[in-house]
């Protein structure tokens, strides 16, 4: 404990006598709760030293995580979950709430920067190879995430009520009724009913605000005790010459290693990155500096975009074009890729299905020894591909959409 | 080996096994009482059932044939009025010549590919789809793009030359 | 309209025939095209070694980035000054009354192309001309490749504006509209991934000659030129694999906007190029993963893996390569089935329009060019292969890909400028009209954009506004 506290700056600043009183009742809460020791837990760690800035979108990730459940919560205060009054409840917002608009419009570009940084964290996971031994389950855990946090994105887009809320729900609760045998029956489950109603703004509001985040939260909880079990990874260039070494350099790297150092089971060698630096403040500021300024953006695009409001919705409409949330763009182009019966579910199931199988396998799929990209041909050649691919679909569907 | 003839503390295991069994079924029965209802609840929508009345839709007397016109109605949906209650609708009444003698198709403006709406398209010349590119002919019949199956037609009555339509649907040919 | 009307009477025409103008401005726009492709692929390619050879500290790397730089600096030369003769001379000569329509309705993407190729100017010339003294401040070095390939990627979108408004025009009133007309962005994918492979086949090429040369025998040059084809050829397959996808997307796009031209490519008599054009397809996939194969098994590796992949693209080339008939006419079309659905006893399937066979021969290509990268990669990330190993038949095969990719990036803009025959704007402006031209009356047809009309008979309001 003693111990502790001496290499804990946070500790020892915050056991330092301020003044006689407010020391005194730091210290009798400290007693009781044990402020000072969960301090001390949550802020000493050894990090990898070199790369550190890009090791800062996982937490960027969690503070846009938690900017949308606050947002989402001081929503509440004034959206009704019904088909008559959601539209008019968020109509009421754009017009007469400058503040609660701003707050909505948050919550939307949140949601859209927490796409692209969770987009990034996965690449720079995939490209460092940090999956691997002993991190696998941390990217399965990841890939849950990133799949429920697709899943809070398209119940949310739903939610207004408005022409572009209503046909995505539409198209979201049809695409289900292709799958075999029982499609048609999950569909009416999700829509509580034979066609759209009231039933299915209510389930899917249930299913944003209580069942997704519900899984989310613990899940998070998880990928972060896993994190913290293990240490950091890092990237390649914290491990330069560590195939090289020999077996006394090696044990010597390791019995000196800081917690939560050595990570074993691991490949030889990658136990340790070859240089440390402290979480607090190194790493700690880096990941300040990126969420400020994400946060940043977020709250600028909020004030001079905001989020659209189309009209309400209209089941009876003629020429409404609907367009998936750019974040679906691929899967919507796969749609038209797809046509006509039988193919129709391979489009929809089939090949998202055996994408998610196989980035979720990544771990188990990749044997190669090394950390660095250029010596993993075998996922970095299909992953690149993968992502062009994507890249491709969305910029094709673009195209499609605008020239209708 | 006879349970008399273990050592004490071996035959306190198998009280301890009861136990650790009833742990378990009384889990297993709260999860069951609490999950049961909340399953019934999630699986009923499958199985609702609805009586559909006919809905007045217009005077078509003067809808020209060859001509896809779209009209708004209110189907009103039968059953709970939370639950399902009245929802505009588009109809297409389509009048098309076959073979010297007109015929009446009450089309449903629903693409049956990812249900987006469709529109009478007059430079293409068919029922066009903005989602996907689906495309259909005046009388439903799905001819280009994704769509698995033609349009669906409500039901309708003709009482003189009023049109009434309910909302069951059938598929088209 | 009236600009149009009032500028025309002034021109005066070149007294040639059409056939000659057509075939004039055909070789000389094809001759850019190629030029401007290199350029644009080079740069990227040229961007990555470097930063690869800064990063790496790669020998290898930093001495083919500066031979790369010097290519591109002479090549710009050359092809600039064609592009500069094709506006100058050609366009304004030959083909003035298209050059105008064109000017009027892209207008602002014209000059922002010419405000790119100054761009283009600024980056490159520091490049060429002082490579070595940029060197010492690497990063800049690298930033500065990295701005001339935005900068290229700007020229081509914006260029590509005039290429797919040609083939799928929109309401000329409508900038935006025609700025991402149906076929820009399928246009601006396929290009800029065929550039990319063009530029790594071009020095595929290089490296496969020069090695069947005797200077290149020497054994300070072997082990470079031996790796300079490899990495030439990774690119030039690598990015090949894109293709089929972004091309098919493109041409289902051209199905819907512009059926005459997509008919005539896929059906009509422009069909027999297309068989040749996949046949090149093929040819490129086999002999690429026939060179890796090889090549592997020139520094004494048996790889089972590879000689399979090079079995099933040798079987899904002639898969492809396999007429349904010579349809030269829609009989002949119509005899081979290939109008009838494949439910009905046909050759179509839903997918716009395809025969069978030569879609699985594409999905073939994809899957088996992404495995036998891999497996190749592998090889040569383990550092099991010996720069120099490379023999007579690789530098063929290097050789082979060269002049397919080149062989089919000409064919392709000879389909592309074909399929619109006779249209030089589709459904707006004659290829003819260029040299016999009558100014249009109050409506010409250069402006008639198509109707917008919904085309609805609404008897009640729908839309209901709450």
């Amino acid at each position: 404990m003693a111990q502790g506290l001496e290499r804990s700056p946070i500790a020892a600043k915050l056991t330092r006598p301020v003044s006689g009183l407010m020391a005194t009742t730091y210290r009798w809460v400290d007693e009781r709760l044990g402020v000072t020791d969960l301090m001390h837990q949550l802020l000493y760690e050894a990090v990898p030293r070199r790369g550190a800035w890009a090791y800062s979108l996982g937490s960027a990730t969690l503070i846009v995580i938690i900017l949308q459940i606050v947002t989402g919560m001081f929503l509440l205060w004034t959206y009704v979950p019904s088909t008559t009054e959601a539209w008019e409840s968020l109509n009421f917002i754009e017009h007469h709430d400058e503040f609660a608009a701003i707050v909505r419009g948050m919550h939307l570009w949140g949601a859209y920067i927490l796409f692209i940084v969770i987009g990034l964290h996965m690449v720079r996971t995939f490209v460092s190879g940090s999956y691997k031994k002993p991190r696998e389950l941390n990217w399965i855990i990841g890939v849950v995430l990133f799949l429920l946090v697709l899943g809070l994105g398209i119940t949310g887009s739903m939610l207004p009520w408005d022409q572009a809320a209503y046909w995505t729900a539409t198209v979201v609760t049809h695409v289900i009724s292709y799958f075999p045998l029982f499609g048609t029956q999950i569909e009416e489950i999700l829509r509580g009913g034979p066609q759209m109603g009231p039933a299915t703004l209510t389930r899917f509001f249930a299913i944003h605000i209580w069942l997704l985040p519900a899984l989310l939260v613990p899940m998070i909880g998880l990928h972060l005790i896993l994190l913290r079990r293990h240490g950091e990874h890092g990237s390649w260039v914290n491990y330069e010459g560590v195939e090289e070494e020999t077996e006394v350099e090696r044990s010597r790297r390791m019995a000196a290693a800081e917690a939560p150092y050595p990570a074993l089971p691991s490949d030889p060698g990658y136990a340790v990155p070859v240089d440390l630096d402290e979480f607090f403040p190194s790493q700690v500021f880096k990941d300040a500096v990126v969420s400020f300024a994400l946060v940043l953006i977020i709250f600028v695009m909020a004030i001079v975009v905001g989020a659209p409001l189309e009209r309400a919705a209209n089941p009876a409409a003629l020429n409404y074009v609907p367009t998936p949330e750019w974040f679906f763009l691929p899967l919507d182009q796969l749609l038209v890729q797809f046509p006509q019966a039988w193919m129709i579910p391979v489009g929809v199931f089939v090949v998202p299905g055996i994408g998610t199988t196989l980035l979720m396998l990544v771990p188990f799929l990749d044997r190669t020894p090394g950390r660095e990209p250029w010596r993993r041909p075998e996922v970095m050649v299909p992953g690149l591909f993968t992502v062009l691919f994507l890249v491709f679909e969305a910029m094709l569907a673009v195209g499609r959409l605008f020239n209708l | 080996m006879a349970e008399a003839q273990l050592p004490r503390s071996k035959r306190r295991m198998s009280r301890r096994k009861f136990m650790i069994m009833g742990i378990n079924a009384a889990g297993a029965g709260t999860g069951l009482l609490i999950a049961a209802p909340i399953v019934g609840s999630i699986l009923s929508p499958a199985f609702y059932k609805f009586k559909q009345p006919w809905v007045l839709v217009a005077d078509i007397k003067h809808v020209p044939v060859g001509v896809p016109t779209a009209y708004v109605v209110m189907l009103n949906q039968g059953g709970d009025a939370w639950q399902v209650p009245p929802v505009p609708r588009t109809v297409y009444v389509v009048k098309v010549n076959l073979s010297n003698q007109v015929q009446l198709i009450t089309l449903s403006n629903v693409c049956t590919h990812m249900q987006c709406d469709v529109h009478w398209d007059i430079n293409l010349n068919v029922f066009f789809c903005p989602c996907h590119g689906g495309e259909y002919s005046m009388e439903g019949t799905n001819i280009a793009g994704p769509p698995p199956k033609p349009l669906f037609r409500y039901q309708h009555k003709l009482v003189g030359t009023t049109l009434y339509v309910r909302n069951v649907l059938t598929e088209g040919n | 309209m009236p600009l149009l009307a009032a500028a025309t009477p002034q021109l005066t025409q070149v007294p040639i025939s059409t056939g000659v103008a057509t075939a004039l401005v055909a070789l000389l726009m094809l001759t850019h095209v190629q030029f401007a492709a290199w350029q644009q692929g080079g740069y990227i390619i040229l961007a990555v070694s470097d930063f690869v050879g800064w990063k790496r500290k790669s020998e290898r790397y930093d001495r083919f980035s500066k031979g790369l730089v010097t290519a591109l600096g002479a090549t710009f030369a050359v092809g600039g000054s064609l592009a500069i003769f094709a506006v100058m001379i050609l366009f304004l000569g030959l083909w003035a009354h298209f050059w105008i329509d064109v000017q009027r309705v892209l207008f602002w993407p014209l000059v922002a192309e010419a405000a790119a190729f100054v761009g283009e100017i600024i980056c490159l010339y520091p490049l060429y001309a002082r490579w070595d003294r940029l060197g010492r401040v690497r990063g800049l070095r690298v930033g500065l490749e990295v701005l001339l390939f935005i900068n290229a990627e700007l020229q081509m979108l914006l260029i590509n504006m005039v290429a797919s408004y040609m083939l799928t025009p929109r309401n000329a009133f409508n900038l935006p509209a025609i700025m991402m007309n149906p076929t820009e962005i399928p246009l601006e994918i396929h290009r800029m991934v065929g550039n990319i492979a063009w530029a790594g086949a071009i020095i595929a090429l290089t490296a496969g000659i020069r090695l069947l040369l005797r200077s290149g025998h020497r054994p300070d040059v072997r082990p470079y030129l031996d790796w300079m084809g490899h990495y030439g050829l990774i690119y030039a397959i690598g990015f090949t694999i894109a293709q089929p996808l972004v091309g098919w997307e493109y041409a289902k796009e051209i199905q819907l906007h512009a059926y005459a031209s997509w008919y005539d490519m896929m059906l009509g008599g422009l069909s027999v190029a297309f068989l040749f054009q996949v046949f090149l397809l093929g040819a490129i996939f086999t002999v690429g993963i026939f060179y890796l194969w090889r090549r592997v098994r020139a520094s004494g590796f048996r790889s089972p893996a590879l000689a399979v992949c090079t079995l099933l693209s040798f079987g899904a080339w002639m898969l492809i390569s396999t007429p349904s008939s010579l349809a030269w006419s829609y009989e002949s079309v119509f005899a081979a089935n290939a109008n009838v659905p494949i439910w009905q006893g046909g050759l179509l399937i839903p997918w716009g329009a395809m025969i069978p066979w030569k879609l699985t021969a594409l999905v073939a290509f994809t899957g088996v060019t992404i495995v036998a990268l891999t497996t190749y990669l592998k090889y040569v990330s383990r550092g099991k292969l010996r720069w120099g190993d490379a023999g007579r038949g690789q530098a063929i095969s290097l050789i082979a890909v060269g002049v397919a990719v080149s062989l089919i990036m000409a064919l392709m803009g000879f389909i592309r400028e074909n399929s619109r025959g006779p249209f030089l704007i589709t459904n707006h402006m004659l290829i003819n009209q260029q040299q016999n031209y009558s100014p249009p009356s109050s409506t010409g047809p250069a402006l008639q954009g198509p109707a917008s009309n919904s085309g609805v008979s609404v008897i009640l309001p729908v839309e209901t506004h709450p």
